[in-house]
Parts: C-alpha cells; structure tokens; sequence
C-alpha cells in the first residue's frame, strides 16, 4: 500500500483540480444567471413603485422573468451535472487505487489480482508518458486497448495540444484564452506566462514594421504589468528603436525566433502546476528508481557468464539506460543457487565444487543421487565425486 | 487504504452535497417558474389596458421579493460548498506524497540518446505483450528506427500458445515442445513430459470406457521419458487400477486437481520456453517499474531522514563515502568503489537475479577485481579484506581461531 500512497498523488490531485475548476466555474455561472433575475425582480419593483401600472406592461416583465428564472434552472442543473461528473471521476480513481488492496474470500491478496493491477499500473504510467512527451496517438491507443480512459488524463493533455500547436504556429490567442480561463489560479501560481505573451505580440509587431501599433498595443497591455516587471518593459519599448537585425544584447535574443519554443515549454510546465502535476512523469522516476534497485556489478562484467537473461537490468538497451544510475546497495550476502534458484541459507548450504564454483546443498544432493554420486558443474561441465564437495560459510 | 478511504469519504460528502442541491435548486426553481406563471395568468385574466390594483402591486412585491430571496440563497448555498470540496483536496494532500518525484534525479534520463533508449524499451516491451499496434504508434510518433527486437516472432507464437492454454487446448504446446524437444532436453525441461502426462490424466478421467485409450497413449509418447521420468511414469500407470473404482477416491485423486494442474502447465511452459529463447519470464520493463515502485517508498522515507540531517542527495557519492566498519576482531575506514543508493530495497525473492555477495569484513559487494575468498576453514572474505588481515605471509580467519597462509585462499565464484 505503501507504493500507492508514494506515486498515486497526481492520480487523485488532478481530478480533484478539475472538480474545483469545474466548482468555481459553476459558482460563476449561478451568480451572474441569479443576477440577471434579480435585475428583472428589481426592474419590476420598480414599475410597482412608479405607480399607474398597466396589466399589459407587467405580463410581459413577469413573461422576461420565467424566461430568465428558466435560463436559471437549466444552467444550474448544467452546471451542477458538470459537477457531479468531475466528482465521480475522482471516485472512480479511489475505486480503482482500493482495487489494490483487493483480500479474496480467504483474506490473502490474489497474486493474480495484484499482477493484474499492476499491470495497468503500467499502462497508465505509460500513457501519461506518452502525453507528456507528444505521443499522442500511442497515448489513445494504450488508453483504449487497456481499457483506462477514466484512470488517465488525456483530455486536459489533449487541450493543452491544441495550444501547443497554435503557439508553434506562432499564435497568441489560445494560449491567452487559457490564460484567461485560469487567471485566479495563475495569479496564485505567480505566473507571468500572459505577460510574456504579451511581450512576444510586441516583438512580433515589431519583426513586422509596424511599430505604430506595436506602440498601441503596449500601451493597452503593458501597464498592468507595470508593478513586477518594469524593468522587462523598458527592455522591451527599447527594441523600438533597434533594427530587427540587431546584434546588441539583450536584444538580439528578444527578437530570436526560439523565444516561441521557450513559451510552449513554459506553457507546459505551468499547466502541470496548474494540475500540480509534477515536472518528471511518475513513470521515468519509478524507472530510475527501479532499476537501481536492481542493479548490480554482475550485470557490468565482462564475461557474459554472470548475467541472467532474466535481469531486466542485464537487457540490452535497460543496462544503457542503468549505466549512470547508482547500483542497489547491499550490505548483507544474498546468495542463491545457480542451479534451482533457491536461497543459500542454513537450510541449504552453500557448497563448493573443486573448480570453485558455489552451489546449494539440496541441488548438489539432488544431482548426486541421479547420478550415482557424480556431480557435474553447469558452468564448466566438469564432473567431480560428491565427496569433493566442501563446505563454505558466509557470514 | 486508509488513505484512499479517507479520500473516499470526503469525496463522498461532495458527491451528496451536490446531488441534494441538484434536486433541492431544480425543485425551488420549478416552484418559482409555476408561481410566477401563475400570478401572469392571473393578471393576464384582466383587461389589457387594466390598472393594478393596490392588493395586486402587494402581491407582485412579495413575489419579487420571494424570488430575490430563493435565489440568493440558492447562489450561497452552492458557494457554501466550497469548504466540502476544498477538504476532498486537502485530503490528498494529506495521504498521498505530492513529491514523489524528489527520489530521482531528472538529468539521467535527459537528452535525445535516453529518450530512444527509452522508447525502445517501451516498444520491446509492448512487441513481448502482443500490443503491436501502440508500439508501432509510438515507434511512428517517436520516429524510433530499428528497434532490435528479433524475438518479436517467437512471443507472437508463446503469446498464440499461452492463450490456447488458457482455454485448456494443449495441441499447440504439444506441436511446439516436440518441435524444440532437443532444445528442451537440454535445459533439463520437463515440458513435454508434463503435456503429455496432462493430457493421459485427462484420458483417464473419462472412465473405463477410455482405459484402452490411455494405455496406447502411454505406450506410444511415455516410452521415452523414462531415463527422467522413471517415477512418474510408474504412479501414472498405478492409476490405471482405480479407473474402474474412480480415481479420484483413490490414493491418487490428490494428483487430479484440475485448475493446479493446467496453472502448473501454464507455468512450466512460460518458464522453459522463455528460458530456452533465452529471455525473461516477465517483460523487463514491468519488472523494472514494479521494483521501482517497491522502491520509491523507502527512497522516499530515507530521503527525508536525511534531510532532517541536511545531507543532501540519495546516492552514496561518486566522491567515494567513507564508511566506518567494526567486525569482532577489526575496524575499519574503508571506501565505496561504487555509487549505490542508501539502503537496502527488499524486492521480495522474485525480483532477484544475482547471488551478491557481500565481504562481512568491508561491507561491500564483490566485484571482479575483489572477489570472494574462501578461507581453509571455509569462511568467504573478499580479496581486499584478505590483503588487510594478512601480516607477513600469515593470517588469522576473522570468525574462528584458524590461523591460515593468505596463498590458501581460494578463489570462489557464487
């Protein structure tokens, strides 16, 4: 249980951070559809208060205010569906996070459950490495085939594409409109992703020759900025009387065209925290985590001898990606028998064959009984009497 | 778990508090709607031209000033549920480990060069699990080149078996451990003993009326496992004395359980087939992420630890750490050759692939150029240690009172 209290935080939070989106999202809604009929309740009093008022007059104002009280009814239950949708997602997720624990009818936890889950463990850590690096398709794809379109976040990444694309395309707007869409929540992030923005417009009109409005649209936006940012502003108004060519700095870089990448990077990172999302993937971190935890010299010789097909970390591209990776740290021996597996322990005592090599007592046993008392060393295929065979100790 | 109920519970809350204020807004406005249509009709029953009266105008200005009332509350009432919401929030935070990500280090795996190791990983991985089509999306998306995966062929056809095995058809692996019978016997395989063995049972269970059956059966495939099988075979054919009486009252009805026996199956043939191609039982990846998720828990804990000591970073460092060590006889300062992480990850037996062994007197595993030593009295030192003990060309065995020439030592390989 342990494992899903360290690495399922994101699984939750990000859910949770629609909910409340979708929470205040909807408190807005209500209250400027309570207003509009308040301003018709209002409009109506007054009327009473006027005086000569005629049934004609008032019907038709009764008539605005079903209308609107209508309007009311229907946005509210839009908005509380909306909701209600979010918190069921989250409820889904803690469903499928309890799946984990699953007893079967005896109280032991099914092996087969357990490998199950972790299974689409997997497949969701996958899929939201995917998102996270662009690969989208592969994302949906995994996402559908594993059956864990509820357990990923697909759509806000599938969102957050859209903007991508249009700022790659060199344009404002979306990323704006998103801005716009979270200001609250950005301005308690601190950041300053609109006003950059901005800026970039600015250079933008400038690379065009069109310092009239450039002049015009900083006026219109920059002041609001002015607090945290003054001395930017200055900077960037200087680049009016530069060339685009310039080769001063700091205005050569304002005008390089790399500041667009640099803008969806940062786009990016501040719609994980906006989700509080981490920078790094819960799949690479428990990858790295994962194989250092199985990392050992044997996995580094040589002599192909030591390593076991079976090590993730003795596979081809794994031990690549191991290489700068610290091995697992191991203060006490564990040993096992190279020829069934199992641990070398009082039970089964290590024992050495002439040539040096160590096996377990039961298999040595085992092979001498076979064999009419003749052993044969699996590595070197040497054969020796059992009555060769020494003890060792290790402590 | 507590930690997913507590959630559960808080989220539930919200799921309630909604729903009721769903109905509850629904209801109040559809009472609003109708008692305000109903005060037009009414008035809509006089002249259009008719002033109100004074009773009337009273009765508009209750209505508006009922209609401001209910759906100010109803506004507040929803902003009320800020608090319900907001706690759903708090209590993940409180249960889950929002910096999970403070264990790993994000520029080892930064760059190009890891990031195609890494999708070849991810493509191998979903090759071995039979999912060709998001591994060719994401080789498409990812612009991977030959990703080296000649097997892909074989766990096509494992993939093929498994799954015939699953629904209890054994043709298949009969076909495909008679055509890697050699290879099979010489991984000592009992594969396709046990195929057939399943499928004798499976004969003998039919009644008398098969008995002949299952003799020809096991005079024609048996015959040549009984240099390894000699046993087997004998209790096998000791069945044949039940048949009439049901084996399964008999002394070998415990052999008979049905669901073990095809698991075992299923089994024997993931692992022998797997080990005769020479690759791992589980895909690599799985297992990688699984320790790693083992892992990261108790990376998690120590690094806190630590930082309550401000010492900084989990890896033991590349700066070689000095590492006191105190045995009965000795003490130590000795230096780590390798950057290894703190402590120690129990990943269970499973997950285990090397014998390490660590030198009782320097706490560190061996490696090739300080491997272990066997002693004449038969305790394993490594190499290093056995330089250290040695004064002149004797030396005295750290665990018992032998004293030894360090030239006896042998060399011994786990």
């Amino acid at each position: 249980m342990a494992d899903v209290k360290s690495l399922e935080h994101p699984t939750l939070k990000v859910p949770y951070e629609i909910l409340n989106k979708k929470f205040r999202t909807a408190q807005k809604t209500l209250d400027r559809e309570v207003s509009h009929v308040q301003q018709a309740a209002v409009e109506i009093e007054n009327e009473i208060s006027t005086g000569n008022l005629q049934t004609r007059d008032i019907t038709k104002l009764l008539g605005g205010m079903v209308e609107k009280l209508q309007v009311l009814k229907r946005k509210a239950d839009e908005s509380i569906g909306e909701e209600l949708q979010a918190t069921s997602v989250c409820k889904k997720r803690i469903e499928h996070l309890k799946e984990h624990g699953t007893t079967s009818a005896t109280g032991v936890v099914s092996q087969g459950a357990l490998n199950q889950w972790r299974r689409q463990r997997l497949d969701r850590m996958l899929v939201e490495y995917f998102l996270r690096n662009g690969y989208y398709n592969a994302a949906i794809t995994l996402a559908d085939r594993s059956n864990i379109k509820d357990l990923t976040n697909i759509d806000i990444f599938l969102t957050s594409r859209e903007v991508e694309k249009t700022l790659a395309g060199r344009e404002t707007h979306k990323c704006l409109q998103w801005c716009h869409d979270n200001r609250s929540k950005l301005r308690k992030l601190k950041s300053n992703m609109e006003f950059n923005l901005r800026v970039q417009e600015f250079v933008e009109l400038i690379r065009g020759d069109r310092r009239m409005e450039a002049i015009k649209h900083s006026r219109k936006y920059f002041p609001s900025f002015e607090e945290e940012h003054l001395i930017t502003i200055q900077q960037v108004m200087a680049l009016l009387a530069f060339p685009i060519n310039t080769e001063l700095a700091p205005y050569k870089s304002l005008f390089d065209v790399k500041r667009w990448d640099v803008l969806i990077e940062q786009f990016r990172q501040e719609n994980y925290r906006l989700f509080q999302l981490a920078s790094q993937s819960v799949f690479t971190v428990a990858l790295q985590a994962g194989l250092s935890a199985l990392k050992t010299p044997q996995c580094y010789t040589e002599n192909c001898e030591n390593r076991n097909p079976a090590c993730p970390v003795c596979q081809k591209y794994l031990n690549q990606l191991a290489e700068v990776l610290p091995f697992a740290h191991c203060s006490q021996s564990r040993l096992y028998c190279h020829i069934s597996g199992l641990p070398l322990n009082e039970n089964n005592q290590p024992m050495m064959l002439p040539n040096g090599h160590i096996y377990g007592e039961q298999a040595l046993e085992q092979m001498a009984k076979d064999n009419n008392g003749q052993v044969v060393c699996p590595k070197t295929k040497e054969k020796f009497p059992f009555k060769k065979v020494e003890k060792v100790y290790v402590m | 778990m507590e930690g997913c109920c507590a959630v559960e519970r808080e989220v539930d809350k919200v799921t309630t508090k909604f729903q009721s204020i769903n109905e509850h807004a629904g209801r109040t406005l559809q009472d609003l709607v109708l008692y305000i249509e109903n005060l037009k009709v009414e008035l809509e029953n006089a002249p259009e031209d008719h002033e109100l009266t004074i009773g009337q105008k009273d009765l508009l200005a209750a209505a508006m000033s009922k209609v401001k009332e209910t759906i100010s509350r109803l506004a507040t009432d929803h902003r009320d549920l800020h608090g319900t919401v907001s706690k759903v929030g708090k209590a993940i935070d409180r249960n889950f480990v929002s910096d999970f990500a403070a264990t790993s280090r994000e520029d080892v795996f930064a760059g190009q060069e890891k990031l195609e190791l890494i999708n070849k990983v991810i493509c191998q991985h979903f090759y071995r699990q039979g999912m060709r089509d998001v591994a060719d999306e994401l080789a498409k998306e990812s612009d991977l080149q030959d990703v080296e995966f000649q097997e892909r062929e074989p766990f096509t056809e494992l993939n093929h078996i498994l799954d015939s095995l699953k629904d209890r058809n054994l043709e298949p692996a009969l076909a495909w451990s008679l055509a890697n019978r050699e290879a099979l016997y010489g991984i000592e395989s009992s594969l396709e003993f046990k195929l057939h063995r399943l499928r004798f049972i499976e004969l003998l269970k039919k009644g008398p009326n098969h008995q002949t059956d299952a003799i020809t059966y096991a005079r024609t495939h048996f015959r040549q496992f009984v240099d390894r099988h000699e046993k087997d075979i004998q209790t096998l054919m000791g069945m044949l004395l039940f048949v009439p009486n049901g084996i399964g009252t008999s002394p070998y009805g415990g052999l008979l359980l049905d669901s073990e026996m095809w698991m075992d199956v299923y089994e024997v043939f993931t692992k022998d087939a797997c080990r005769m191609l020479g690759v791992s039982v589980h895909s690599p990846l799985s297992t990688c992420v699984n320790a790693g998720c083992t892992a990261i828990p108790a990376l998690l804990n120590i690094k806190q630890v630590m930082m309550q000591r401000q010492v900084a970073g989990i890896w033991n460092g590349r700066d070689e750490l000095p590492v006191r060590v105190v045995t009965a006889n000795y003490q130590y300062i000795v230096f780590l050759r390798h950057p290894c992480l703190k402590i120690e990850i129990d990943l269970g037996t499973e997950a285990r692939y090397h014998s390490m062994f660590a030198c009782p007197i320097l706490r560190q595993q061996s490696t090739e150029t300080n491997p272990p030593m066997r002693l004449i009295c038969g305790h394993v030192i490594s190499k290093d240690a056995l330089d250290k003990l040695c004064t002149g060309n004797k030396m005295k065995c750290p665990y018992c009172p032998v004293e030894q020439s360090p030239n006896d030592a042998r060399l011994i390989y786990f």
